[in-house]
């Protein structure tokens, strides 16, 4: 699990990015659930690094869930036009463990 | 923020994407906007200052308040002297992207504010200028 700080910038998204990885195969995890709850703005480049995060998660055959968007960054990413690829959701980081515990239940893919 | 008080911030480089959004957002609550407004004009503040990083290089944004018949607005203004855009049209369409972005920053700026000016000179440079207005 990932969380990431209210207002980061482009270099911390893309450590955190290679944190995630590096640690999905150290840990041989299945999923990697990243909690945007602190969140406050998300914009085109957060999406897109989010979105390419999921692809390569999904490569190494790990789904990713993404946890806790508040409902302004959920409105503004909509009228936005943000595309989340590939990524599952969830409105808290208790309800991503609920979806990634309970086997078979595969959320859709955006 | 009295109309007086106008804020600038030098844009040089992806680091200065998050010291806009800051001053953006400082502005926006002091102008009175809720959460859900806020988070737009900051989205939108994020996405012309990277334009400004991706397209320009280099540039500057102003924030200042307006007040005219009574009611407010939050003015935000991007300038560079970069290339210029040579169809600001073609710009305004939705995915249309000349640095590999997903061309959603003119667009979708717009849609996150209330109105959007964008004046543009090849060899010149291009100033955006969005403004939101505080509902009464």
């Amino acid at each position: 699990m990932v969380t990431m700080p209210p207002d980061p910038d482009d270099a911390t998204i893309r450590a955190l990015q290679e944190k995630a990885l590096a640690s999905m195969e150290r840990h041989d995890a299945r999923v990697l659930v990243l909690d945007i709850t602190a969140v406050d703005t998300v914009d085109s480049y957060f999406a897109r690094t989010i979105s390419e995060t999921a692809q390569m998660v999904s490569l190494m055959g790990g789904r990713t869930v993404v946890a806790g968007m508040q409902p302004a960054v959920a409105v503004t990413a909509t009228q936005l036009g943000l595309a989340f690829r590939r990524v599952e959701t969830a409105l808290s980081v208790d309800r991503a463990l609920d979806l990634v515990s309970a086997p078979g239940e595969r959320g859709r893919w955006r | 923020m009295s109309p007086h008080d106008e804020r600038e911030l030098a844009i040089e480089d992806e680091g200065d994407v998050v010291a806009a959004r800051q001053m953006v957002r400082q502005a926006a609550q002091a102008v009175g906007f809720g959460v859900t407004d806020t988070t737009r004009i900051v989205t939108a503040a994020s996405e012309l200052t990277r334009n400004i990083c991706n397209h320009a290089g280099a540039g500057v944004m102003r924030v200042r308040s307006i007040d005219e018949d009574g009611r407010s607005a939050i003015e935000l203004e991007f300038v560079d002297q970069g290339p210029g855009i040579p169809d600001v049209a073609q710009a305004m369409e939705e995915g249309y992207s000349t640095s590999g972005g997903l061309g959603l920053g003119l667009p979708g700026s717009k849609r996150l504010m209330d109105e959007m000016e964008v004046e543009s000179a090849v060899g010149r440079g291009t100033t955006v200028r969005v403004r939101k207005w505080l509902k009464a």
